[in-house]
């Protein structure tokens, strides 16, 4: 067996950029603010956006406020959309006096044919009627631009809607591109009984090149950068529940950190690695949650190329830009409407250029007073989402000539798939792990 | 309502005797607690007396608070406030801005600690 070959195999790099100053809190103050300031900041950005489209769309037609609206005037209102629903939980059920058989809460879904939207700015707030907005698209937070006209029994009509579209997007240089990979893997619940550390490590080897003969460790040697979506750890429940810890237990309750960090560190060692929290890692619940704090991963830390990132999580490589989630907007956005499938959704937020409408309506949200920082100014090249149920793809054209590849990444620990997208040409592939052996 | 004082009493009933005759005395002699206030603000907390007779500065900073086009004004001081509608190409006009900076004006909109 050869020890030494011809040449070493050196990994290709790529300029790396970090665009989460955005999602950063710690320079914001709490001083008691609702959340009507976040929703006014978005108003406001959307509503001016909106303002400039609306000459292309239907320039003829006057523009007015909710209050201003005359019965039978044909007009454009701009506004944020409430969704009222007969079934989304509310905190006063549980005073209700009747008590129904049916369980107070609902795991899936919450639609209910009688849901109806209404379309709300600073000086009022309107029923929409008409069937060219269906409440099972849209959810509460969206903002647009809807021509109409009032009826007589005081709601509005509507006859068209205007969305804001895909964002512009900065158009990447052409340069003659070599295959480089960025590998995205997500749901790795280290800590769950049911996870495999085998699949990982197999994960793991593969990228750093201790796999396979010279041609897949070239292959290897091609992925440039890891971005772990979220969810990397789980701690069983039964530590959780309030009470102090025997020490025994302060043990077990430290093993997947310990067990994640001896995994990433043999990550770090050999390429670039971004890890994103997610709803079950130890990072604040409210979006955008912050990086996982570096005392627990004292091993990765040592290295630079160890990067924990927000959630959300925005950054370029090689000025293609990335943008993702660790799947908490889009789980809201299924709980509260409807899609043929997840990429819809992932599409709907685009066209909306908004990551999380749902925030902080139905999801945990930081009350920011000045900015609304899930806005989408820039068209990524890449939007992600983690945590799904399967892996899916799919490239999506917008109408200014955008290009995006909008991938799902399912949930590492149940299916054993990460996913390998090659920035030469946007293409995406499945990296499948399976530890069974066949007879 | 065409009750007489004796239907009265069958209404409302009466928890002492001598409630009545104190009553009385009181109106003569009022305590602290129930002589009417006009423009005493010892009684009530001080957030939630109107003093109708502000000076003007106060009152511009109100209608600024009032002024739903920059935003909401709870939970949100008045320089922030204006400052946020500055970076949002509002406009907002340049004396509240010296009125805020410069004198002796309550930095907090007019719900503070109200709401």
């Amino acid at each position: 067996m050869e020890v030494d070959s011809q040449e070493q195999l050196q990994r290709k790099q790529s300029t790396y950029l970090s665009l989460d100053e955005n999602f950063e809190i710690q320079k914001e103050v709490y001083r008691g603010q609702q959340y009507s300031q976040i929703y006014f900041a978005r108003l406001h950005m959307m509503r001016t956006l909106l303002y400039s489209l609306v000459p292309n769309w239907k320039s003829h037609l006057p523009v007015c406020t909710v209050l201003e609206l005359k019965e039978g005037k044909e007009c454009i209102i701009f506004g944020t959309l409430y969704k009222h629903m007969k079934l989304k939980p509310c905190i006063l059920d549980e005073y209700s006096k009747e008590r129904s058989v049916a369980p107070l809460i609902k795991p899936h879904n919450f639609m209910h044919q009688d849901d109806y939207l209404v379309l709300e700015d600073e000086s009022g707030r309107v029923k929409l009627g008409g069937t060219k907005l269906s409440p099972s698209v849209y959810v509460t937070g969206v903002v647009v631009a809807l021509h109409g006209k009032e009826t007589s029994a005081g709601a509005f009509f509507v006859e068209d809607v205007l969305e804001a579209g895909l964002p512009p997007q900065i158009k990447r240089p052409l340069k003659s591109r070599e295959d480089k990979y960025v590998v995205f893997v997500s749901g790795l619940s280290i800590g769950r009984s049911s996870s495999n550390p085998l699949q990982f490590q197999l994960l793991v080897d593969h990228i750093t090149g201790h796999l396979g003969d010279e041609e897949e460790q070239g292959l290897a040697a091609e992925i440039v950068h890891l971005v772990i979506v979220g969810n990397s750890v789980e701690i069983s429940r039964g530590l959780l529940n309030g009470q102090n810890l025997a020490s025994k237990d302060q043990s077990r309750l430290c093993e997947p950190f310990k067990e994640l960090d001896i995994l990433l560190t043999q990550i770090a060692a050999s390429l670039p690695l971004d890890i994103m929290p997610g709803s079950s890692d130890p990072a604040n619940f409210a979006l955008p949650q912050q990086p996982l704090n570096r005392c627990l991963f004292p091993g990765s830390t040592t290295y630079n190329t160890f990067r924990s990132c927000t959630n959300p999580h925005c950054f370029e490589l090689d000025s293609i830009r990335f943008l993702g989630t660790s799947g908490q907007n889009i789980d809201d956005l299924t709980k509260y409407s409807e899609a043929k499938d997840k990429l819809d959704f992932l599409e709907r937020t685009l066209r909306w250029r908004h990551l999380a409408p749902t925030a902080p309506n139905t999801l945990g949200c930081y009350p920011f007073t000045d900015r609304d920082p899930f806005l989408i100014d820039s068209c990524p090249d890449v939007y992600f989402v983690g945590n799904q149920e399967k892996y899916e793809t799919c490239l999506l054209k917008g109408l200014e000539g955008q290009l995006v590849r909008l991938i799902c990444i399912p949930r590492f620990c149940e299916t054993g798939v990460a996913v390998v997208l090659n920035m030469r040409n946007l293409e995406c592939h499945a990296l499948t792990f399976g530890t069974q052996i066949s007879s | 309502m065409a009750t007489t004082s004796k239907n009265m009493n069958v209404f409302y009933r009466q928890k002492k005797n001598s409630s009545a005759s104190t009553g009385k005395k009181s109106t003569k002699s009022p305590s602290p607690k129930h002589a009417a206030t006009f423009g005493s603000d010892i009684t009530q907390p001080p957030a939630l007396v109107s003093h109708d007779d502000f000076d003007e500065q106060e009152q511009v900073l109100r209608q600024f608070d009032m002024n739903m086009a920059y935003g909401p004004c709870v939970g949100i001081t008045r320089l922030d406030r204006w400052e946020r509608a500055q970076r949002m190409g509002l406009n907002p006009p340049k004396e509240i801005e010296s009125l805020l900076r410069g004198g002796k004006v309550k930095l907090e909109s007019l719900f503070d600690g109200r709401v």
